[in-house]
């Protein structure tokens, strides 16, 4: 067996390893989906207008519910396990043995999400033929494309916290600011509500930065205010911030390394 | 096998000043200084050889260590491991060493060791039946066979001690590296740790180059020490012969009936335990026989030995830098 498939399979095998912790991932991802129906709902009701910020009721409510799921499937954790790594000389392992850093962290980072994804598809599933049912304009061609850009923003936020999980090459206390990090990147990621909400320069900087491309993206493509057209756009943004956060995270481990290899861990 | 000829690592660190006062000053101008935390260090170790390196705390022995496994890049030296250098890191050479650090853990720690056992395996490219074989052998000398499915942060300090060294040895290594072991074990793990290295030494003929505080670690299993003190070698030879090059001297242990009065024990020599049962002395390995025949013929004795000054005593002498190397 290669040595990232059996990482990944010992990744599945943690998560799975404590179960009321397991089931609490569960709730947790059931929570959000009550919390925003009630809210938006809510709001609507005490509105006049049909469509606020541009969103009709069912169109909020499709975005908001698949952007809580997308953005807790593409979510990380591993940023502090790899500054306690370069802090406290966990790295020495790694640097030892055969195998590549990010592969490893990678591949145990995919295994922890399989249970996590067993739970989450079928609501994901409930939630889009729900809003096909509903008359929205959702199609198998947008299902198939969503899953691939989710595929693809998994990789892209991944990439994105490797390279903050690097800074502690430079930084020393960076843990301490990695709770915030998450939460704010949620936002512009468009994790809590769309950010298109605020139209014209914010509209614009999420279409250029890479974070929208995390959550927003494949949420959009799948509730259908896309066309084709500005898909192919987003998946080419997609692809080429992957490409340079890979390129940046490359660029910071061989620096990085060579530091942790003068000073010590 | 190994070869280390004028290492030399230093470090630069920052210098602060103690409360908030010197964090601020900190901020705008930070003083670096250099540690030259090895110095000038040259030995070699043969193939099949296991020696103790030893040192007191921040002699430079972990450093040393981590340079040899390729963890870090040196100031300035040569090294050979295996005909590789360590810090070029080549996966080549990864495969023929193994790092075990007392203080850090690489299993696993949510999941039973056998997982972390199956993941060097997977790593290290090992194959089914020498991977059964090993797990087999191992498990059964190390006495751990009944907790490799119990989750690591279950098993005891000895018990996960004793499965790292299990992980380290999957791939067969031709060196090892051991950095306390058996630090904060209880002595039974301690010994049993002792006996397991001794065997598989024998056994596979594997380079080993370990670090204890423990003398027990090292008499049990090596016949050469390397000291280091301050980041520069002190000792390079037998354990045995250490005591020679400390002006060798033996310890005269002698049993009286009567007790003696201690200015009459200044008379045979230097006196280092005195109590109304008898004296140890302290005398020079040539006047032990002519000191023995005063004592004897001088005095009520029961019954006296001759030994060598312990190992600890000699070690520590090198410690404290009162002697260097001829």
């Amino acid at each position: 067996m290669s040595s990232y498939r059996c990482v990944f399979l010992m990744g599945v095998e943690q998560a799975l390893e404590y179960r009321v912790s397991f089931f609490l991932s569960m709730l947790s991802a059931v929570f959000p989906i009550i919390i925003q129906t009630t809210m938006w709902n809510y709001l609507y009701r005490h509105s006049d207008a049909a469509a606020v910020f541009g969103y009709q009721q069912g169109e909020i409510l499709l975005y908001t519910l698949l952007a809580t799921i997308v953005s807790q499937l593409v979510s990380t954790g591993f940023e502090g396990e790899m500054n306690s790594d370069i802090k406290m000389g966990g790295l020495n392992k790694y640097l030892v043995r055969p195998v590549g850093y990010k592969g490893y962290r990678f591949f145990r980072f995919l295994g922890q999400k399989i249970p996590r994804v067993m739970v989450v598809a079928p609501v994901m599933a409930v939630i889009i033929g729900m809003a096909f049912w509903q008359g929205m304009p959702v199609s198998a061609g947008r299902v198939l494309a969503f899953l691939v850009s989710l595929g693809l923003g998994l990789i892209l936020n991944f990439s994105i916290f490797y390279c903050i999980g690097l800074l502690g090459f430079w930084l020393t206390d960076v843990d301490k600011l990695f709770g915030t990090i998450s939460i704010v990147l949620t936002v512009v990621s468009g994790g809590v509500f769309p950010l298109d909400i605020f139209g014209g320069v914010v509209e614009t900087l999420v279409n250029l930065l890479p974070f929208g491309y995390t959550t927003q993206f494949p949420v959009n493509i799948v509730n259908g205010r896309f066309g084709w057209e500005r898909m192919g756009v987003g998946f080419v943004f997609q692809i080429g911030w992957i490409f340079i956060f890979v390129c940046l995270g490359k660029y910071m481990w061989r620096h990085g390394v060579k530091r942790y290899a003068a000073v010590g861990g | 096998m190994i070869m280390v000829e004028n290492l030399k690592k230093e470090f630069t660190y920052y210098k602060k000043m103690t409360g908030i006062k010197g964090s601020l000053h900190n901020i705008f101008h930070r003083e670096s200084l250099t540690k030259e935390a090895v110095r000038d260090i040259s030995f070699s170790v043969e193939s099949g050889e296991m020696i103790g390196f030893l040192g007191p705390n921040g002699a430079g022995k972990t450093t040393t260590l981590k340079i040899l496994s390729g963890i870090l890049y040196p100031t300035g030296g040569r090294i050979e491991v295996d005909g590789f250098i360590p810090w070029e890191r080549k996966n080549e050479f990864k495969r023929r060493i193994s790092i075990v650090m007392g203080q850090k853990n690489q299993l696993w720690w949510d999941l039973p060791a056998s997982d972390s056992f199956y993941l060097n395996k997977c790593i290290f490219g090992v194959d089914d039946g020498s991977y059964r074989d090993i797990i087999t052998e191992l498990s059964e000398l190390l006495d751990v066979k009944e907790l490799l499915n119990v989750q690591v942060r279950r098993l005891s300090l000895g018990e996960r001690m004793k499965m790292e060294i299990l992980a380290a040895l999957i791939h067969r290594p031709d060196i090892l590296f051991l950095d306390e072991p058996t630090i904060g074990l209880d002595i039974l793990s301690q010994k049993k740790i002792r006996e397991f290295l001794k065997i598989y030494n024998e056994q596979w003929k594997t380079t080993v180059i370990i670090t204890s505080h423990y003398m027990a670690d090292i008499e049990a299993l090596c016949d050469r020490a390397v000291i280091i003190n301050q980041g520069q070698l002190v000792y390079d030879g037998k354990l045995a012969d250490m005591n020679q090059v400390l002006g060798k001297r033996k310890l005269l242990s002698v049993k009286t009936s009567e007790a003696v009065d201690i200015g009459a024990w200044k008379t045979f020599g230097m006196v280092r335990e005195v109590s109304a049962a008898g004296a140890v002395l302290e005398v020079p390995q040539e006047k032990v026989k002519e000191v023995l025949n005063a004592v004897l013929s001088e005095l009520q004795v029961d019954d006296f030995t001759v030994t060598e000054i312990p190992i600890e005593e000699s070690i520590a002498r090198f410690y404290q830098k009162e002697v260097v190397m001829p």
